[in-house]
This record gives structure tokens, C-alpha cells and sequence, in this order.
């Protein structure tokens, strides 16, 4: 068991201790904070900030950020709803097209950042913006009546096996494919080579452009999947549905443990950061506090996380 | 008080890094108006000596005493007010800031509690004529400066803080043989004018000429402590690496190579930096290139390597023109072509990955199938670098960058030897490493050549190129001026060619050499 728990890095570590810390305090509060009806709801709702995380954990490893990801997650729910209305082909194909409009942005995005060597930051900013364009161009401004598909509708808020939440197997599943993708591959290798440092990796004779465009393109495709999830949750897709994500999204990677500058972190930590975001959402909203002190409480809560542990020292 | 107190001196000093001794046992005695070199490999603990004088660390045990009295320096802070100053291997100026604001960074004159500009480059003057820089425009930009003329501003800098006792740390690496000699003109002038000065080189001709008093230090023990002079290089080697130091070199292959070029490169153009180059390197030769710094070595084999931009000019790998679109092309067969870098923190390695991620990076594609890390075939390859290059490492998982700066460079050779490759640029690979480390890469060049490899190499290092090189292009202003074959390459040829063109450097030889 030391071991085991020395190979963890210790911001994961402290994660995981602040997930039991919320839980009991929440408990003190209310004992069903402890019922494992709550807990399978919480990681239910956490499925779909883990597929954005994911995504957002690739970008940061390469020392990049996607701020596309509000717009990207609306994206992925209007445009499968959008297919699902065109009859029963686009019904079946309304998860992948969701899916594919989201992984084009993104594709578009690491064009941007690798090879026309714009700062990820400014580039994906407006990403954002023009997905927004289309949308509202698509909508007329109005909230387009298309509502999910069965399937979606079943992957979001079904309970298949064991009363576990289908939404938690494909977290899982993508998460079980990240761990795969970051330990085991040529890819994975080259993403954390590039955070650490890129022209070595180049100089390596890495792919180091092609790796920062796929990272890119796999964190829109993962977006636009929490989006089409998110609208199965809903039965429908709305504007700015994708706006609470951005915010939760990087502080769940960086509370995990990656280093925000890119080259360390690992999937185990992505997957702390994600619970640990929200069991903080639901027990402030379990205790009732109203809307802006919620918020205030939330900021300070992650900014103090981060000064605690998330400052790591740079690369030695 | 005791007539015979030094200065400053260090008694017992022990230092650890998570269970790793550093350093112990340690004791100096450093007195005023000389100059003390201190010797040893790297990984010897000097380093950790000199970052413990200047409070960087702290250490363990063991005490320190300046004037007599005891004294701790509990940050860099701290010893700086009690005089010391330290000039770093890796330099520490802020690129985007001017001279000006460099030197004078940690105190500026203030006026109204706004920066005083005129005082700070009157300061920042002076600071520069003391180190024997009054060249250098105190309101130039630190990034526009070439690295032999940033090492003079560090010296400066370290010098208005008008310290007593100046801590050198291979200050003289990046340097070009015209400052070496200022430089040292103005630390015999500084030790004349009762500065006791701490000297840190590789180099020994350097040490030769400069010191007073020598320690020599090894696996983090002091060795001794002697009067410059009083012993050989060879004893002073020896106490150094601990075993015979004889035949550095290897011994070269009697006859020239005949075979086709495994690379040749005719009328090559980069810019203004590489002109009209054309040269042929055959299976089996090293050859060198030599000249003075910065006249575009660097910029030939990156062209070659195909990172450059808008290169002009054929380059033929086993006689078919193959112009390399990236490391990546480059790397790939039929050319096989590996560059070591010349900076092995921002180049060559990603410091905070393991040894074992490091090593396999260039050759991932071929241990992997379908994009997935076969972890035998990876364990297998990397087993027999640490073997080939006796890559000293605790294990394999550990950072890289825990590693000494000889097992560093070890290990950014080892890594491009993972691809086999038939082509070798070296770009100064034995800068800043320890003896030992440089005649084990030494022997390692001679064997690959011998194995069929071509191998072009650039060092700054005459000696090197003298005991290392079947033949050496001489390069002046991105141009190849002298080619020197055999026993044609010794030391005063080399210098002459280097300066054979231009007027600005003829006082420096006396020699006119048009190639």
C-alpha cells in the first residue's frame, strides 16, 4: 500500500482528501450525503464535466488551454438535436454528427495553435465566439424546438446495470481510453514531451504539430459529446447551455494535479478534480444558499484550493 | 585574532539531496588577493560548494566562517550582503531588459522611487568598464547580444555589487578565446586589488594561467589542496577522475577513407549566415568543424538537419539529393540523420521526464506498433544505451534532470543512437562536461565512425578537434575557409585559419591565412 500510494502524486492524494472532507462535512449536515443513492446521482452529473475534463486535461498537458469549450458543448447539443430531426437516419446519426461538429471545431482550433502558431488562448477564444455566431444564425435567436433522440436521452439518465448510471460507464470508457492513450502510446508519449518542452520534442523529430492539432480536435469531439449527453439530460438543446463548463473544466485538471504550464499530470488526478468540482456545486446548492453567495463561496473555495497545493514547483 | 585567518573558510560542510550525498566533508579556505580554482568532475560537488557559499542551499552540517567569526547564510540575500557574489554556469539575465536594467536589477537608483535612468547607466557604466566590457552599449538589449558578450554583462553585474570575494562558476565556457583573455586580464586585475576570487573551470590551460591555489574535489570529498604549480596536469587529472589519465583520444585510423560520401553538400546558402558551402563526408570519417564561434557551424548543421528556412544549395545523402523537411525527415531512412543539440536543457532533454521516456523519444515509431509503446522492445533498447554509454543513473525512472551534467549528455547521445543512425551532427557536445564523461564520448564517436557512421562535428574546443577529427573545415562568416587534413591540424593552424579573414581580429594572431 506506500507503494502504491508514493507513486501518486500528491496533489492527487490531496484531492481525494478533500472529496472525504466535503463528504463528511456535507454530512453533518444531512445524512443522505452519504447514501449511495446521492453518490451514483453526483457521479452521474460528474460524467459529463469528466468528458469536457478529459479534453481539457490533453490541451493543458501540451501547456495550451481551450476556451472554446461553452460554446463547442452547445454545439454538440444543437447539432444532434438538429440531425434527429431530419428523420430516422439523422436520428441514428445524431450522436456522431453532434460529436463530428465538435471535433471540426477543435480540428479547426489546433490548425490555429500548430500551425499558424496563434496562442491557444486567443485562438480558441474565438472559436468560441464564431461557434456562438453559427448557432445563434442557425436558431434565429430562439431556442430551437429539436429535442434529443431516445438514445441520447438513454445514455444520459438511464440505469442499465446494477443501478449504475449509464452516463458513469462512458465517462468511464473514455476515461479507461485516455489512461491507455497517455501511458501507452506514441501519442501520449509525445503530449507530455511537447508540454515539457516543445522544441526538444521537435528537435526529437516528433510529430509535435500533428499531436497539438489531435489534442485539439479530441477536445472539441469530447465537448460536443458532454453537449449531446447534456441535451439527452435535458430532452433538449438551448443556447449557452455549455457556459457553466469552462470555469469547472480547467480547475478540475489543475486541481488534479497537472501543471497548468503542461508536461505533468496525471488521468487519476483529472478524475479526483472532476468529483471533487462537483460534490463543491451540489452541496452548495443542497445547503440552499442563494445564487451569488453560491458563487462567491465556489471562486474563493477553488482559488484557495489551487494556493494550497496547485502551486507546484516549476519544472526542476 | 589569528594572523594566518583566512578570509572566508568552510569546515566539514555536508549537504544531501533526498538521500543522494552531495557533498561532505567539505572545507575550503578562500584568502584575499587570490585567485583559488577548484577542480573536480561534475557530479564532484562543486556546484553544491559554491550554491552553499551563496546561501542558494543550505547545508546540512559542518560551519562556515568569514573574518573569523562564524556566519550562516540563510539566502542568496544574505551573502550577498556579506560580500559575496556569484556569476552562475547558466546565466541569469532577463533577455527582454537592457544592459542597463540587468546590471543594475537588484537595486536600481531611484529618484522620487522612480528609476533614475541616467544614474543607472552611469552605474551600469561603470559596472561594464570594471569588467573590462566598455564595448557593450549600456542600453542594448540583452537578447540582441551574442552569448560570449551576455557572460560579460553577468560579470558586471556580479561586480557592482562590489563584493569581496567573486564566485566564477564555468564563467569562461560561452566565451570566445579574444574575451577569455580580457576576462582574465581583469580577474588578475581584481585580484590585485584584494578581491579573493573562487574559480570553477573544465578547462585546464585556463586554471594554469589563473590560479593561485587549487582544491580538488571528488565524489563530493575534498581531495586536496595545493599551490598552483606545484603539481602536473597529468597528478592533478589524476586526483580529479581518480584513475590514470592516458590516451584521451583514441587513436586515429591510419589511412584517409576512399569510399563514396555518405553525405555531400555543394554550394549550400542560408540567408547571409551560411555562404556558398560545399564540402563531402565519407562512411567512417569524423569530420570536424572548427573556427571561431558563432561564424555559422550551428547554423550548417541545422540546415543540414532541415530546421532552416529557405536553404539554397544541393545536399546529397549517399549521392541522391534529399533535402530534409524537419528533424523528422531528416531522422527517418534513408538519410538516418541525428542532430545533438547544443543546449542540453532547452534542446535536448525535457528535464522533469524520466531517463526512460527521454531515451526512447526519437526512436518511439519504431518501438511501437500501431502507435502503441511495445514495453519489452522499449526495456530492451534502453538497457543496451544505459549499457553502451555507462549511464550512471540510480534508476530509470528517476527525472533526467536529477542527473549530473556528464550523464545528461549521455544520455542525449544515447537517445539519437536508438535510431542507428548513419549520420551524426554534433553541435558541441562535450561543452561544460567532466573530463571523464568527455573521453568516454570521445572513444564512443571513434567506434561509430568505425562502424560506418559519418560524423560531423563542431567543437569549440581545439584540443578536441585536434585528438578527434580525420579532417577540420575551418569556417569564417558562414563560409568554409580552410579545410585541414591529418597531421595539418594542430592547434596553430587551426587558430590562424580562424582569423583568416577580416581585419578586426588580425591583432589577435598576427597571421594572414586566406583560405
Amino acid at each position: 500500500m506506500p507503494a502504491f500510494l508514493a507513486r501518486i502524486d500528491k496533489p492527487v492524494l490531496a484531492a481525494f482528501g478533500c472529496i472525504i472532507l466535503l463528504l463528511l462535512v456535507g454530512s453533518l449536515y444531512s445524512s443522505s450525503f452519504l447514501s449511495p443513492e446521492y453518490l451514483l446521482q453526483q457521479l452521474q452529473v460528474a460524467s459529463f464535466l469528466g468528458l469536457i475534463a478529459t479534453g481539457m486535461m490533453l490541451v493543458v498537458l501540451l501547456g495550451q488551454i481551450d476556451l472554446s469549450v461553452p460554446w463547442v458543448v452547445t454545439v454538440g447539443g444543437m447539432m444532434s438535436t438538429a440531425a434527429a430531426g431530419w428523420g430516422p437516419l439523422g436520428e441514428a446519426l445524431a450522436i456522431p454528427f453532434g460529436i463530428t461538429c465538435g471535433m471540426i471545431m477543435g480540428l479547426i482550433s489546433g490548425f490555429g495553435v500548430a500551425y499558424l502558431r496563434v496562442p491557444s488562448m486567443i485562438f480558441t477564444l474565438g472559436m468560441n465566439a464564431v461557434a456562438q455566431g453559427l448557432m445563434v444564425l442557425r436558431t434565429g435567436g430562439f431556442a430551437p424546438q429539436d429535442h434529443s433522440t431516445e438514445t441520447m436521452h438513454f445514455l444520459a439518465t438511464g440505469r442499465s446495470i446494477l443501478n449504475i448510471p449509464n452516463a458513469l460507464f462512458v465517462w468511464i470508457a473514455v476515461g479507461a481510453a485516455t489512461i491507455f492513450l497517455l501511458g501507452r502510446t506514441t501519442f501520449g508519449r509525445t503530449v507530455y514531451a511537447i508540454g515539457n518542452k516543445e522544441r526538444a520534442a521537435y528537435l526529437s523529430g516528433l510529430p509535435t504539430q500533428r499531436v497539438i492539432m489531435l489534442a485539439f480536435m479530441a477536445s472539441g469531439g469530447l465537448s460536443a459529446f458532454a453537449g449531446v449527453l447534456l441535451a439527452g439530460y435535458s430532452t433538449k438543446a438551448y443556447q449557452s447551455m455549455g457556459d457553466p463548463y469552462l470555469l469547472p473544466a480547467v480547475a478540475a485538471v489543475v486541481l488534479g494535479g497537472t501543471n497548468i504550464l503542461g508536461g505533468r499530470g496525471s488521468y487519476i488526478g483529472t478524475i479526483a478534480g472532476v468529483i471533487l468540482i462537483t460534490l463543491l456545486q451540489s452541496i452548495l446548492s443542497v445547503m440552499q444558499i442563494y445564487e451569488a453567495g453560491r458563487q462567491l463561496i465556489y471562486g474563493a473555495v477553488i482559488i484557495s484550493m489551487l494556493l494550497v497545493y496547485g502551486r507546484q514547483k516549476k519544472a526542476s | 585574532m589569528d594572523a594566518n585567518m583566512p578570509l572566508f573558510q568552510m569546515q566539514g560542510v555536508a549537504k544531501s539531496y533526498g538521500g543522494v550525498r552531495a557533498l561532505e566533508e567539505a572545507h575550503l579556505r578562500v584568502e584575499t588577493g587570490r585567485i583559488h580554482a577548484v577542480l573536480g568532475e561534475n557530479g564532484a560537488g562543486k556546484s553544491t560548494l559554491i550554491k552553499i557559499m551563496s546561501g542558494v542551499v543550505q547545508a546540512d552540517a559542518g560551519q562556515m566562517m568569514l573574518d573569523g567569526a562564524k556566519i550562516v547564510f540563510p539566502s542568496p540575500k544574505a551573502a550577498n550582503a556579506a560580500g559575496i557574489a556569484c556569476i552562475f554556469q547558466e546565466l541569469s539575465l532577463i533577455p527582454d531588459l537592457s544592459v542597463a536594467d540587468n546590471i543594475a536589477i537588484a537595486n536600481p537608483p531611484r529618484r522620487f522611487g522612480l528609476i533614475d535612468r541616467k544614474a543607472q547607466r552611469r552605474f551600469a557604466e561603470e559596472a561594464l568598464a570594471r569588467a573590462g566590457a566598455e564595448d557593450i552599449h549600456p542600453l542594448a538589449q540583452v537578447k540582441d547580444l551574442p552569448l560570449s558578450r551576455r557572460q560579460m554583462v553577468e560579470i558586471a553585474k556580479a561586480l557592482a555589487r562590489h563584493p569581496r570575494i567573486l564566485i566564477l562558476d564555468e564563467a569562461t565556457s560561452a566565451l570566445t578565446a579574444g574575451d577569455v583573455a580580457k576576462v582574465f586580464a581583469v580577474l588578475k586585475r581584481l585580484r590585485d586589488e584584494g578581491l579573493a576570487l573562487l574559480y570553477i573551470s573544465h578547462r585546464m590551460q585556463e586554471i594554469d594561467e589563473l590560479a593561485d591555489d587549487c582544491s580538488v574535489f571528488r565524489n563530493g570529498r575534498h581531495v586536496a589542496s595545493y599551490q598552483a604549480g606545484t603539481k602536473s596536469r597529468n597528478d592533478v587529472v589524476e586526483m580529479m577522475i581518480g584513475r590514470e589519465y592516458s590516451h584521451v583520444f583514441p587513436p586515429k585510423p591510419e589511412a584517409a577513407k576512399t569510399g563514396a560520401p555518405a553525405l555531400e553538400v555543394a554550394g549550400l546558402n542560408w540567408t547571409h549566415r551560411l555562404n556558398n558551402i560545399s564540402f563531402a563526408a565519407r562512411p567512417g570519417e569524423i569530420v570536424g568543424l572548427g573556427g571561431l564561434d558563432g561564424q555559422g557551424q550551428r547554423e550548417l548543421l541545422l540546415a543540414l538537419f532541415g530546421v532552416l528556412r529557405g536553404v539554397s544549395g544541393d545536399i546529397a545523402v549517399n549521392g541522391v539529393v534529399r533535402h530534409a523537411r524537419g528533424p523528422r525527415s531528416a531522422k527517418a531512412v534513408p538519410s538516418a540523420m541525428a542532430l545533438i543539440p547544443e543546449g542540453r536543457k532547452t534542446e535536448g532533454l525535457m528535464l522533469p521526464m524520466s531517463v526512460r521516456d527521454n531515451l526512447t523519444l526519437p526512436a518511439l515509431d519504431s518501438l511501437a506498433r500501431f502507435g502503441i509503446i511495445d514495453r519489452d522492445r522499449e526495456q530492451t533498447a534502453v538497457d543496451m544505451m544505459v549499457k553502451l554509454l555507462a549511464i550512471k543513473a540510480a534508476n530509470l525512472d528517476i527525472p533526467v534532470g536529477a542527473l549530473s551534467g556528464g550523464n545528461q549528455q549521455k544520455v542525449v547521445i544515447a537517445k539519437w543512437l536508438m535510431i542507428a543512425p548513419r549520420i551524426i551532427l554534433l553541435n558541441d557536445p562535450t561543452r561544460g562536461i567532466d573530463v571523464g564523461t568527455k573521453q568516454e564520448i570521445y572513444q564512443l564517436l571513434r567506434k561509430l565512425a568505425d562502424d560506418g557512421a559519418t560524423i560531423l562535428f563542431y567543437s569549440t574546443d581545439y584540443d578536441e578537434l585536434i585528438g578527434c577529427c580525420d579532417r577540420v573545415l575551418v569556417m569564417y562568416d558562414g563560409a568554409i575557409v580552410r579545410e585541414l587534413k591529418g597531421a595539418d591540424i594542430t592547434e596553430h593552424a587551426l587558430v590562424s585559419s580562424a582569423f583568416s579573414i577580416g581585419s578586426g581580429c588580425m591583432d589577435q594572431t598576427g597571421e594572414r591565412q586566406v583560405g
